[in-house]
């Protein structure tokens, strides 16, 4: 891992057009803005990281009683009712 | 693409999924260019439906088997549901007025058979571009797992 000590106003240039800059520096957290292309996606780890826990639960959560499930659901709502399409 | 491919019948692609083997046209596949959190390396989706399924559709991951999820429109869980695409997220489906985008919401069935759905993250699709993306928000006031009841 690269360390750099940076201050405010200070800045890291990654790459061809991304830069993250220091905004504010406080006693339990860190302000950063970052620049970046619009096709480089930039998300808070922890809140990507848990999207991708809840990814891979339902991806491996059981599918043998999808459509009986199914079923109930349009019991309950018969066709059409509730869908604003 | 050659002329002659033109000229051929549309290939069909078998989709093989947790729910079933589904056919799909190659016209039918999503491009996620990112992937989904947890599954980065898959890029193309395409999403299936059968009337067995109903009201759910399946999205199944073609670069990748394992991702292959239930999925639900989520304004059949929660009516009023909302969620502003970032100015970000929608460059990157190329939305344009007049856009309808498809909205999707994981489902998650546990073992005693108690189902969620993730109204925090949807999938958002751009028909138009059959381009999608996984909408990862800092704040949300939708959960991760929004009880599924049959009502």
């Amino acid at each position: 891992m690269l360390v750099f000590t940076r201050r405010r106003d200070e800045a890291i240039v990654i790459g061809d057009g991304i830069e993250i800059r220091v905004i504010r520096v406080g006693h339990d957290g860190v302000r950063l803005g970052i620049t970046a292309p619009p096709d480089v996606a930039v998300h808070r780890r922890e809140i990507y990281e848990a999207i991708g826990a809840a990814n891979r639960s339902a991806a491996a959560s059981q599918a043998r009683d999808a459509a009986a499930l199914a079923a109930h659901l349009r019991d309950r709502a018969p066709a059409g009712a509730g869908s604003p399409r | 693409m050659s002329p002659l491919a033109d000229l051929r019948a549309p290939q069909t692609i078998d989709v093989v999924t947790r729910f079933g083997v589904f056919q799909a046209s190659p016209r039918d596949v999503v491009r996620v260019a990112d992937g989904l959190p947890g599954f980065e390396s898959c890029r193309q989706y395409v999403i299936v439906s059968s009337p067995e399924l109903e009201p759910f559709t399946c999205l199944q991951g073609l670069d990748d088997p394992r991702p292959s999820f239930l999925v639900i429109d989520p304004r059949l869980v929660a009516a009023d549901y909302h969620v502003a695409l970032s100015p970000a997220d929608r460059r990157r489906l190329d939305v344009a007025p007049g856009d309808t985008l498809l909205w999707l919401a994981l489902v998650r069935i546990g073992d005693g058979s108690d189902a969620s759905v993730n109204l925090r993250a949807p999938i958002v699709v751009n028909p138009r571009r059959m381009a999608g993306l996984q909408v990862i928000a800092a704040d949300s006031p939708y959960a991760l797992q929004h009880p599924l009841h049959g009502d």
